[in-house]
């Protein structure tokens, strides 16, 4: 949707980060890309393992930090049953995060897969915020195998040749990334995005799709809080059955017929104790299904801030070239529309003469066409940004739909698991109840 | 005293004073009750010896040597078929008058015994009925073991007197209360007990003070006499100490109890929270409200079988605890009113010897007398303690077992609530099939 100016004309302002021409090419590489349209479907991708390291640092000292295994794989050697070794190489989660930057400042349009969280929040009180914790660790670990794996499955994402670099080459790749001169173009981006400003026209999808981002994080991050105070109580109700496993063992010391039934009863109490452990373990899968998402949202919300950003740097654009016309039109005719302090100085103080005049008409031509070629290409850009970045929205919601659908369902299959295992555990105690 | 006195004998059930034999004589007389009535275990006059539940009582004790007749050994379920008495606790309503608030409660009696006039009756009692039943029963059988009451007071401001969960409660400790004395096989056949359970007024009753027969029990007051026993035999040692730990279990077993309930209730009110979450997701969302809506309502089902389990274990759990408690209080006072007993006769017996002159033959009456009551404090002791014994592993097998079936039911009604909603979270064709474990 184009500035609603009314006029092409409109001077530059701001800052770009992509001309059309280059959205227009990395379109097309993703076309003509000779590892074809997905990534995903040519190469197995698996983060094996995860490991600790220790380096010195600035100020020598001891700094450990975890490094993770990616594994690498042509897809059809699986097929072809010969179980090749996999090529692999060592990534810390230091490096992800600047690969991720690297495509949320390439690819605008693109709501660019959330990379698992820096520390633990949400915990409950049984889980650490550590993160050298081996759970969390391991967590993460299958956090940044997904993202891999989305970023590999995205029609556009899938052909970045620093994507495919970060899989494929240990040494040197952050050379590589930083010689494209992102980093740049990372700290403009952010401050464009925090920046206040007033759109007039904006897309009311954009805005609709802005209001769902805020609404879904608000609601997931209180749905994340309360699961986890839920998981809290949980355990404890668990935790306390565990007494009973020895009380009855006591109990049963001074019994003669209850004794027997007692004390196995006493141990599937136990055993009931120690079911919770594994039973929130699994529901931390849940949860970070819920934090994926909830972390989707942000890349949501820089897309729709990116077309505002365009849309007002159009706007701004198409204002600016509308005041050009009208002061060529007022040294054309000598009348004065509008106010601007010049005029008035020069009414004071006498006209100009009609050779400053014409230089001046002359330098406002030239302006006037530049800001009508730019105007022009503004507009391009932003109807191709508009076009792609909704084409990745829609695709963005299939997959949210479809993603949120199966998280549910693997909760409600874990809720009935833990049904399933209260019952047997109730059951198995109660038979031994019977026997006292 | 002359030995054809009335003495307060071991099993004084209802019988009239001539057929009260001396224990220690080698004749005894076998009576049943009624005479159509089949092996009934707790119809033996003298001693009781068969129990409800069919252990046999220990007999090495002359005074319980013989009739032992009846001695089945009934498993626990037979129980019904061979009783008597039948008495039943229910219909609690509530009384205003002008000086006081009050319950009162239906007791229905059936039987077939002939102490009683007539088959069925059906009274009203309230709670300090039963508060005085008690205290005549242990007045005139104090060598039994009573079953307790509820506890009588209550903190006014913590508890409401009159909710339907307190009185509920209370029903249920009264009328096993009741049921526990019928089974009895001394205690169902006092006096006192069957005009509770026959007259249509009690407290004319009541202020009879003393009735006929009960001369004998009133009688002899077992209280102490400032006599202090040296050592408790081993067998009434061991059920001392059982006691105390066993009192420490209990303790343990409520505190948890209370604890659970504890944790429920603050997972209750986190999952209260935790439903409506889903609700307002559902709110703005398109294609996912349904299976939104689908999680929120399972949660509420979840929630309100917690209640449920909560609740139940609150009001059929602790008090049946508490009460046995109450109940290891009871044998205590029993236990050391025996020790009275056995240190008054020790003390007697120690008077006797230092007596030269008197010592002849045969020790005199009343060393024998309390040597008699020693003897039958003890078999009578051993015998209820066996039934205390049996009785408490039924009843502590039916609360546990129970507690499980609660949890058990809690699980089911939460599975089917989230087995429910899978079909409707699935409900697009092509979806891939998941796996149930």
């Amino acid at each position: 949707m184009m500035a609603d100016t009314g006029s092409d004309e409109v001077a530059v302002i701001g800052n770009i980060d992509l001309t059309p021409g280059e959205i227009e090419n990395n379109m097309k590489n993703t076309q003509k890309s000779e590892k074809g349209p997905v990534l995903f479907r040519k190469m197995e991708i698996n983060v094996a393992e995860a490991e600790k390291r220790t380096v010195k640092n600035a100020v020598n000292m001891q700094e450990i930090y975890t490094v993770y295994l990616i594994e690498t794989r042509p897809a059809d050697a699986a097929s072809e049953g010969t179980n090749s070794t996999p090529d692999s190489l060592w990534r810390r989660y230091s490096e992800f995060e600047i690969l991720r930057n690297f495509l949320l400042v390439t690819y605008p349009f693109v709501v660019v897969p959330p990379l698992p969280e820096k520390r633990a929040e949400f915990v409950w009180h049984k889980l650490t915020a550590d993160n050298m914790d081996p759970d969390f660790v391991e967590r993460r670990r299958v956090g940044l195998e997904n993202f891999l794996l989305r970023v590999a499955s995205h029609p556009t994402l899938s052909t970045d040749n620093i994507f495919f670099s970060f899989l494929t080459e240990e040494n040197g790749w952050k050379e590589m990334v930083f010689e494209t001169g992102f980093q740049a173009k990372a700290d403009s981006r952010l401050k464009a995005l925090n920046a206040t400003f007033r759109v007039k026209n904006p897309d009311k999808r954009f805005a609709e799709m802005k209001h769902y981002g805020d609404e879904l994080q608000s609601v997931i991050s209180q749905l994340l809080r309360v699961r986890a105070r839920v998981a809290d109580r949980l355990y404890g109700v668990y935790k306390v059955h565990g007494n009973y496993g020895r009380v009855f063992s006591e109990w049963s010391a001074i019994e003669k017929e209850m004794g027997d039934g007692l004390q196995s009863a006493g141990h599937h109490m136990d055993a009931y104790a120690a079911s919770v452990d594994d039973i929130l373990e699994e529901e931390e899968h849940y949860a970070d299904q819920l934090k994926e998402y909830l972390f989707y949202t942000e890349a949501l919300r820089a897309v729709c801030r990116k077309h505002e950003l365009i849309q007002y740097e159009l706007e701004m654009a198409a204002q600016d070239l509308t005041t050009k016309k009208q002061q060529q039109e007022e040294l054309a005719t000598g009348t004065v529309r509008t106010f601007s302090l010049k005029g008035m100085t020069s009414k004071l103080f006498g006209q100009e003469t009609p050779e400053q005049r014409e230089a001046k008409m002359k330098v406002l031509e030239g302006q006037i066409q530049e800001g009508e070629d730019s105007l022009k290409e503004q507009n391009t850009e932003c109807d191709v940004f508009v076009k792609s970045a909704w084409s990745d929205i829609e695709r963005f919601k299939d997959q949210k739909n479809h993603d949120l659908k199966e998280a549910l369902i693997s909760y409600a299959i874990m809720q009935i698991s833990m049904c399933k295992k209260g019952i047997q555990v109730w059951t198995n105690a109660k038979e031994c109840f019977n026997k006292m | 005293m002359s030995a054809s006195t009335p003495k307060t004998l071991c099993t004084s059930g209802q019988q009239s004073i001539q057929d009260i034999c001396h224990p220690l004589s080698a004749e005894e007389s076998v009576r049943t009750p009624s005479p159509d009535v089949g092996n009934t275990t707790g119809s033996i006059g003298e001693k009781d010896l068969s129990l409800p539940n069919g252990t046999p009582v220990d007999t090495s004790s002359p005074a319980s040597s013989s009739s032992l007749l009846n001695r089945l050994q009934l498993d626990d379920d037979l129980d019904g078929e061979t009783r008597d008495l039948f008495v039943t606790v229910d219909d609690p309503k509530k009384h205003v008058s002008t000086m006081e608030t009050y319950i009162t409660y239906r007791v229905s009696t059936k039987t077939t015994r002939v102490e009683f006039d007539l088959p069925e009756y059906s009274v009203r009692r309230r709670y300090q009925d039963f508060d005085w039943l008690r205290i005549k029963l242990e007045d005139t059988q104090p060598t039994h073991l009573i079953p307790p009451l509820p506890e009588k007071f209550v903190m006014k401001g913590v508890v409401d007197r009159f909710s339907e969960e307190f009185v509920e409660t209370r029903r249920k400790a009264l009328d096993k209360f009741l049921k526990r004395v019928a089974d009895h096989p001394v205690l169902s056949f006092n006096e006192h007990f069957n005009v509770f359970l026959s007259a249509k007024d009690l407290n004319a009753y009541k202020k009879q003070g003393l009735a006929l027969l009960t001369k004998m029990g009133e009688s002899v007051k077992y209280v102490t006499g400032g006599y202090k026993l040296r050592g408790r035999p081993l067998e009434f040692a061991a059920m001392g100490d059982y006691l105390d730990v066993f009192t420490q279990k209990l303790g343990t077993i409520d505190r948890i109890a209370q604890r659970i309930i504890k944790e429920q209730s603050e997972y209750l009110v986190e999952l209260r929270e935790y439903g409506p979450v889903y609700s307002s997701w559902a709110g703005f969302e398109g294609p996912l409200q349904e299976p939104l809506e689908g999680v929120a309502g399972c949660v509420a089902n979840c929630a309100g079988a917690l209640d449920e389990l909560t609740e139940d274990m609150s009001d059929d759990f602790l008090p049946v605890l508490r009460e046995y408690v109450l109940y290891i209080e009871s044998m205590k006072t029993v236990l050391k009113k025996r020790d009275n007993v056995q240190a008054e006769y020790e003390a007697k017996l120690e008077a006797v010897a230092f007596r030269k002159e008197e010592r002849t033959a045969q020790p005199p009456t009343d060393v024998e007398k309390c040597q008699d009551r020693v003897e039958c404090f003890n078999a009578d002791l051993k015998a209820d303690w066996d039934r205390w014994q049996n009785n408490k592993r039924q009843d502590f097998r039916q609360l546990l077992t129970g507690m499980a079936d609660r949890n058990i039911q809690y699980y089911e009604k939460c599975l089917s609530a989230w087995e429910s909603i899978i079909p409707l979270l699935q409900d697009r064709p092509e979806n891939t099939k998941t796996e149930t474990s």
